[in-house]
């Protein structure tokens, strides 16, 4: 694979991960996930001047949070990442590369489909390049926003 | 067997202490009296004092009376809190929710105060205003404020008020011992609703509503000792929940708390419900505190803060972090089940959905599923408004009234 092709299939990574965890495919996404995968959702607060974690979750652990959440009352309003790849940085020596998205996050509402904005924020994502292709080692989900209402029990 | 709308509209068969009249929580009138009868006099929770580390270190909070404040570390050490209203054309001083300022500037003329609230310098002062005015009698308004009860910034508007120690009475007494080493805050996020404030103290005053819960109802609920937890309730509207011991390893993806509290049995909880409108929530591992700030009838905005020990490890502290985040965090399986509850109350509440009583009737020797928590909130609701809550309008036929029990 070249360096076009690389990056190409990067970009497709991320995208793949927005549609599958849109679509509730939960297997899907995790499929696309390295075995040493690292989630976590941060932000700064300005407020207190300090960098958060809101979830942090390894692969089993994700796992786990995806398969319970038919036992928990939550919003069912569905919701849709947009992402853009802005940056792709290939470290051939490392086999990986760092990728920065753009992340943006509509909530759609079940009675009458009114789409709002819910957040907005970036995808920093480590990609291990080695294998069979792609796949997510590290996904760190930097939100600017902060206030989500009631909040949501779907990761980002 | 449903209700006919006579039926729906009868005052239910409680005595008058077990229900409230719906309206408290929707009418404009009621609201505005809250905010000069309730918040105003009360001792309310600005922040936390390791949010002020420094000299000059500022914070913005808006009361629940609805005034701007801001709360500064001084040059000596000593944290004030004054109007964030520039004495001048009534202009917002500081704008940023937090800094460090040794001059608090406000952008519109550039009056300048210091961290003491004096006014420091009037631009062009004997120009405009030659000897009729000067920046002696430009001060900020200040306001009462102490550091108290684990560290946090309490802030009264009424300069006559009650102390803070008679203010909050026994209340803390349960939470004394758990709070003799420095918090430091870790988490901060506010969440805006569309529901009541009440609404959401009434969620905190109340544990029927674990069965809203998933986890707690494979946790907590299933253990010995959960229907053993007792409120306790204080004068001024308080109350506090006895601890049980959390079997958090029964929950698939937890397990059990690594890193505990001082002086706290391991998986142990308290909470202290304080009037109007805040909760101290000791679980485990992490202070969460609530503090509600209503905005109008139906719409609040409360701000949570999650803290840890100050002198806590990196690995200690990451611990906690985590032990909130799976609970209580903006993702955690609880917090977002209790918002979406009490923005369902506000929904089905809201003014012309001719919603009509809350009944907090349970009754079970104060213990957990007990709505004892609720009722004293609202008898001292009823006494500070001068309304009773089941009858906010004086509507009904007097009944012969019964102690809270």
């Amino acid at each position: 694979m070249n360096r076009t092709e690389q990056r190409q299939a990067v970009e497709e990574l991320v995208y793949r991960s927005c549609l599958t965890l849109d679509n509730k495919d939960w297997k899907g996404f995790l499929a696309l996930c390295d075995d040493d995968f690292r989630y976590h959702i941060t932000a700064y607060s300005p407020e207190i001047r300090r960098d958060m974690t809101w979830l942090e979750q390894d692969k089993k652990g994700m796992d786990t949070l995806l398969t319970n959440l038919p036992r928990h009352n939550s919003d069912h309003s569905p919701i849709t990442r947009h992402a853009t790849v802005y940056t792709v940085e290939l470290d051939e020596a490392k086999g990986e590369a760092a990728v920065v998205s753009a992340l943006q996050v509509f909530r759609t509402q079940l009675d009458g489909g009114g789409s709002e904005l819910f957040a907005v924020g970036r995808f920093y994502d480590t990609v291990k390049l080695n294998g069979s292709g792609p796949r997510l080692a590290k996904r760190i989900v930097k939100l600017e926003t902060r206030q989500l209402g009631y909040g949501y029990h779907v990761p980002f | 067997m449903a209700k006919s709308a006579e039926q729906w509209s009868a005052r239910p068969n409680f005595p008058q202490t077990h229900y409230v009249d719906s309206r408290i929580y929707t009418d404009r009138e009621i609201f505005g009296e809250e905010k000069e009868k309730l918040f105003k006099p009360s001792w309310i929770i600005a922040c936390h004092e390791s949010e002020l580390p420094n000299p000059c270190d500022y914070r913005l909070f808006t009361h629940p009376a609805g005034v701007p404040l801001i709360i500064v570390r001084g040059d000596d050490a000593k944290v004030r809190a004054f109007y964030n209203i520039c004495p001048h054309r009534g202009n917002t001083i500081l704008y940023d929710p937090s800094g460090n300022a040794k001059r608090m500037t406000c952008i519109f003329h550039q009056w300048s105060f210091d961290t003491r609230g004096n006014c420091l310098d009037i631009s062009r002062a004997e120009q405009g205003y030659q000897n009729r005015f000067s920046k002696e009698d430009a001060g900020m308004r200040e306001v009462k404020c102490e550091v108290a009860y684990g560290g946090f910034v309490w802030v009264n508007l009424l300069d006559e008020c009650m102390p803070l120690r008679e203010f909050i009475g026994g209340a803390m007494d349960i939470l004394e011992p758990f709070m003799q080493e420095p918090m430091e805050i870790f988490h901060f996020h506010k969440a805006h609703l569309r529901t009541n404030y009440k609404l959401w103290h009434d969620t905190n005053s109340e544990f029927y509503h674990d069965f809203l819960h998933y986890f707690n109802r494979i946790t907590g609920m299933m253990q010995p000792g959960y229907f053993d937890r007792k409120y306790t309730a204080y004068p001024n509207g308080h109350a506090t929940v006895g601890s049980m011991q959390i079997q958090y390893d029964k929950y698939e993806g937890s397990k059990e708390r690594a890193v505990g509290w001082p002086g706290l049995a391991r998986g142990g909880w308290y909470m202290v419900d304080l009037f109007p409108g805040m909760t101290y929530n000791l679980r485990t591992s992490v202070m969460r505190i609530d503090t509600a700030i209503p905005l109008g009838p139906n719409e609040v905005v409360i701000e949570f803060r999650g803290l840890g020990l100050k002198r806590d490890t990196p690995e200690e502290r990451a611990q906690r972090i985590f032990d909130h985040n799976m609970i209580w965090g903006p993702f955690g399986r609880n917090l977002h089940e209790d918002l979406l509850g009490v923005t369902g109350q506000g929904r089905a509440m809201r003014e012309g959905t001719d919603s009509r009583w809350v009944i907090q009737g349970r009754e079970e020797n104060n213990t957990i599923h007990d709505e004892i928590g609720m009722r004293h909130f609202y008898a001292e609701w009823s006494r500070r408004m001068e309304r009773p809550a089941y009858d906010p309008y004086r509507e009904g036929k007097p009944e012969p009234v019964r102690a809270v029990a």
